[in-house]
């Protein structure tokens, strides 16, 4: 008597295949997934059944198309059990309720086999359990939604199930030996148990060794070679170390795999996840502590929960704990890499030096083994924070970029050591120090600072600068900008422009002012009013310098006047500050005005000599 | 420095930006790049790296220095519309409009003038109507004016998609948030479904979605899920600025269940970004979730607790050690200037309201263990 399903099976399929599946290769997975439950459920029953799973390719003589048949000597099913899982499917068209369903055997069993539906368009199951009568039942499915339930004219010989699919004109390129193995191989590679592909009357073992993390091997070196070979036939990447990776929590296993090259900073790392030796997601991103960017890799986890999506894992305290077991496995190869193998630890820091940084700043005793061997910039070149200490009790650093371009020149020939800290973690690194190492000290330093390590005027040289500061600080009145007159290295820089890191955003904020039009100047006024900070900034003559010392004895304060505009915006351009267009307009005035000056002060002579 | 130079700096500049995940690093090198281009006058070049800027800023959490790239961009592009084009621009102006509300210095007139001019220009490509819509909701429901944010509302959910649109799991997310707000939890719960189940995804979502569904899932007393959020959502969104708020609404949730521990340490952790955060709405979202559990510890009868704050904090101690009250007083007062500010600007009362609500959270405690190890 045939049946009909009491909902809408394209509607199901639809979903299933819209919503659920990434492709529709995953029948494989899901047939192979039925065939594992199965097996396991009568393995249950009987200790020591193996179990194996049979594909065969049957193609058609005459050129038509091929038929599948997936069969296994697992545990079957009764009539029951049958009409349970089309109730199943009658309830599948919520996605709520497929997740719940796929928590049990004769559930999965259903949704599974609906997948089927996307590459064919009937299907038959022949099953025979171990339970009851010992009768063969058939089930015989259609895509339009009608099926029939009967039992078999073919009995099996032993309990198991059977299923055929018959290839549909669309999906014939699915139905190929090819694509079975590889598909069947990508799903089903780490099951411990035989899954043998028969096509044109030869078998073959697909699965011949299960997971490669599983084997013996001769020597550490062979399965450090295996274990690679591994990670390059999976993601095609020649990584250049392996961790093994075991947790008991979740009862997960696998290695993981050091990447050659630093990651991309958005790239989370997507790990492949197998479930009970079942690929369930080849894109897993929750698996390793967010420090652990460094790695990719593949395990095997018996215990953790699937989310509804199948892509990661359910968020739990299992997890969590295989979570922190795995992170401890890396954080032990990092440990004994940074004990045994510092070059080792050296070569892992030039490219993963973040996720080192990373996992030092989330763990002291981390911390205190990596800190000698990371290295920072400073003015006075790269070194790391113990060669630092070695020179100078106080670690000095600054924390923006634009802040170290205009400290590191100068402070580099005062042998003032000041660190780079605008990289990523590493003014928390720094900042760090003194809590683990109590007879360390750390100081933020800014470039504004910066003049006050400066040598001060003697009483006859601030009497000689003193028409200098008064003509400067009238001429740079406008731009708001202070002045000193200080001694300092090298002679060779006359003036040094300095402001706090505020500074610059509020230059940038008055430059968007006068490029932009009336709606977003008037908000740069706003922003401008509303930034904080608010230093003004500060042009350090150096009395060092011999253009400066000239400067400050010449009578002519317009030219005395010309000449601080001119050294004021050069200290601009030297310290990469945009100029304003007020600015703009002081440089090319001025330019014409020392000319000019130059012209009529170097008397008539040179004036005239030109003409000829 | 020869042209070679300073070309090969920008290009270094770039190359390290492209390395580094949203955050002030990444703002620093994109700026030094834009100065340096500025000063060698490449206005080409200054274009384009303030277009990376803008990005960088906007999801690193600096919408300042995104609005003011963004400021510059726009003068060239309206001065040389031929050499710059200003379709670049557009997705971006949504961005920095959708942030001016968040400046109390910006004024309401400028507000409202900058929504009628992106309005405008998006008609020029005949394109983001639903955009401006949202807009003009959001706006509105950030500065409280709710009548004018129900009519856009209205208007913004039901007017058609186009490729000025924000994304699917963008819109949303936003879809959310006004159920939220109206305390339509279950609806607000349905409706997340796709992101929760992992179908509708992008840079920003899950991660807003999982901290705002916090209190609705307290609420309808949904701990576990909550529990499961709050530790999945978190690490997504504890090494960017850019999500302040959302440490915020964590920071809140493990109060309300009484894991004050674990409280503590995100405010220890983000307090910094709190207190020079060029959003005034996100630090008022930390202060006032701080407030709240900072007034827990108080009622728990803590005097003192020891923590880890940065330097330049106003009550910053050497010894680590701080008066409860004094922390809770101080986070307190920081929530009701900016509050009073917001108010004043936008002349409405709804961060008061947003303060009171922070204060009858006492009301909703429901002590929920957290404890699992964190990875």
């Amino acid at each position: 008597m045939d049946h009909r399903f009491q909902i809408n099976l394209r509607g199901v399929i639809d979903l299933l295949s819209h919503h659920l599946y990434s492709s529709p290769g995953v029948y494989v997975r899901e047939l192979l997934q039925n065939a594992t439950d199965a097996i396991r459920a009568r393995q249950l029953l009987e200790p020591g059944h193996e179990g194996t799973v049979r594909v065969e390719l049957i193609e058609k003589q005459d050129g038509g198309l091929p038929t599948l048949l997936f069969s296994d000597d697992g545990v079957g099913l009764t009539e029951e059990e049958i009409h349970r899982f089309l109730a199943t499917i009658g309830e599948s068209s919520k996605r709520e309720a497929l997740a719940e369903h796929r928590n049990d055997f004769i559930g999965q069993f259903g949704i599974g086999l609906l997948s089927c539906f996307m590459v064919c368009n009937e299907l038959l199951v022949v099953t025979r359990s171990v339970k009851g009568d010992g009768r063969t039942m058939e089930w015989r499915g259609r895509h339009d939604g009608t099926y029939s339930v009967r039992p078999s004219e073919h009995p099996l010989e032993r309990p198991g199930t059977q299923v055929f699919l018959l290839a549909r004109q669309d999906t014939a390129e699915l139905f190929t030996v090819e694509r079975v193995r590889q598909l069947a191989l990508h799903y089903g590679g780490l099951l411990p148990f035989p899954i043998l592909l028969t096509a044109q009357e030869s078998t073959a073992r697909i699965n011949t060794e299960g997971a490669p993390w599983r084997r013996k091997y001769e020597s550490p070196s062979d399965r450090r070679a295996a274990l690679l070979a591994y990670g390059r036939e999976v993601f095609g990447s020649d990584f250049i170390d392996c961790i093994p990776l075991k947790s008991s929590a979740g009862d997960v296993e696998g290695v993981a795999f050091v990447l050659p090259f630093s990651p991309h900073y958005n790239a989370k790392q997507k790990h492949r996840v197998y479930l009970k030796n079942m690929l369930l997601s080849e894109s897993a991103e929750n698996l390793l502590p967010d420090w652990a960017f460094f790695v990719k890799c593949v395990v095997n986890a018996n215990e953790l929960r699937p989310t509804a999506s199948r892509e990661s894992f359910y968020e739990n305290e299992t997890l969590a704990k295989a979570r922190e077991a795995l992170g401890l496995a890396l954080r032990r190869y990092l440990t004994e890499l940074a004990k045994d193998d510092p070059r080792a630890l050296q070569r892992l820091i030039s490219l993963h030096g973040l996720s080192v940084k990373a996992l030092a700043l989330d763990d002291d005793e981390f911390y205190r083994l990596v800190i000698g061997w990371l290295p920072f910039e400073t003015s006075l070149g790269m070194m790391t924070l113990v060669d630092y200490r070695r020179q100078s009790p106080t670690v000095r650093y600054v924390s923006s970029l634009d802040d170290f371009r205009q400290v590191a020149r100068v402070a580099a020939a005062q042998s003032l050591c000041v660190v780079n800290a605008a990289y990523t973690y590493d003014t928390d690194l720094i900042e760090k120090l003194p809590r683990l190492f109590p007879d360390a000290q750390v100081e933020p330093f800014s470039a504004a600072e910066l003049p006050q390590s400066f040598d001060e005027l003697t009483l006859d040289e601030r009497e000689a600068v003193f028409p200098l500061i008064k003509v400067a600080e009238l001429a740079l009145q406008p731009f708001q900008c202070d002045v000193e007159v200080k001694k300092f290295r090298p002679k060779e820089v006359p003036t040094l422009y300095s402001s706090d890191a505020e500074g610059a955003f509020r230059r940038d904020a008055e430059r968007a002012r006068e490029e932009s039009d009336d709606l977003y100047g008037s908000m740069m006024d706003s922003v401008l009013t509303g930034a904080q900070g608010a230093d003004r900034p500060l042009l350090t003559f150096n009395f060092l310098n011999p253009v400066v010392r000239k400067l400050a004895a010449v009578t002519d304060r317009n030219v005395m006047k010309l000449s601080v505009e001119m050294l004021y915006v050069q200290a601009l351009l030297l310290g990469h500050r945009p100029l304003s267009a007020k600015e703009m307009a002081l440089l090319n005035q001025g330019l014409l005005g020392l000319i000019a000056a130059h012209l009529d002060g170097g008397g008539e002579d040179s004036g005239q000599g030109g003409m000829h | 420095m020869t042209t070679q130079d300073w070309r090969e700096q920008v290009e270094e500049l770039l190359k390290r930006a492209a390395r580094l995940r949203h955050g002030e690093a990444k703002v620093m090198a994109l700026e030094e790049a834009a100065r340096l281009a500025d000063t060698h006058g490449d206005l080409d070049l200054a274009f384009e790296v303030r277009d990376d800027l803008i990005d960088a800023a906007t999801f690193g959490g600096f919408p300042d220095k995104a609005l003011v790239a963004f400021a510059w961009c726009r003068g060239q592009a309206k001065k040389n519309p031929e050499r710059f084009e200003s379709d670049l621009l557009l997705w971006k102006q949504k961005w920095v409009v959708g942030r001016l509300d968040d400046f109390p210095h910006i004024s309401r007139k400028q507000i409202q003038e900058a929504l009628d001019d992106i309005e405008q220009t998006y008609a020029r490509v005949d394109a983001g109507k639903r955009s401006v819509l949202k807009l003009r909701y959001q706006t509105a429901r950030d500065m409280g004016d709710e009548a004018t944010a129900q009519q856009f509302w209205d208007q913004w959910i039901s007017a058609p998609r186009d490729h000025l649109t924000d994304c699917l799991a963008c819109d949303l997310d936003d879809e959310i948030d006004h159920h939220i707000d109206r305390g339509e939890y279950k609806k607000a719960l349905e409706k997340a479904q796709p992101i929760l189940e992992g179908r509708s995804s992008c840079a920003e979502i899950p991660h807003l979605t999982y901290g705002s569904l916090l209190y609705p899932l307290l609420k309808l007393e949904r701990l576990e899920e909550a529990r499961d959020y709050h530790l999945r959502g978190y690490p997504m969104i504890s090494r960017n600025r850019d999500f302040l708020a959302t440490v915020g609404e964590h920071l809140e949730f493990l109060a309300l269940t009484d894991n004050l521990s674990r409280g503590l340490t995100l405010f220890e952790k983000h307090l910094g970004w709190a207190m020079d955060h060029a959003s005034w709405r996100d630090r008022f979202s930390f202060h006032a979730a701080a407030s709240f559990l900072l007034s827990r510890l108080v009622a728990e009868g803590r005097d003192t607790v020891s923590l880890q704050l940065p330097k330049a904090f106003a009550l910053h101690q050497r010894q680590s050690t701080y008066a409860v009250r004094e922390l809770h007083g101080w986070v307190e007062t920081q929530a009701q200037e900016i509050a009073a500010r917001f108010d004043t600007r936008n002349d409405t009362d709804r961060f008061q309201k947003l303060l009171e609500r922070t204060r009858g959270l006492s009301r909703d405690v429901h002590p929920f263990p957290i404890d699992v190890p964190q990875g």
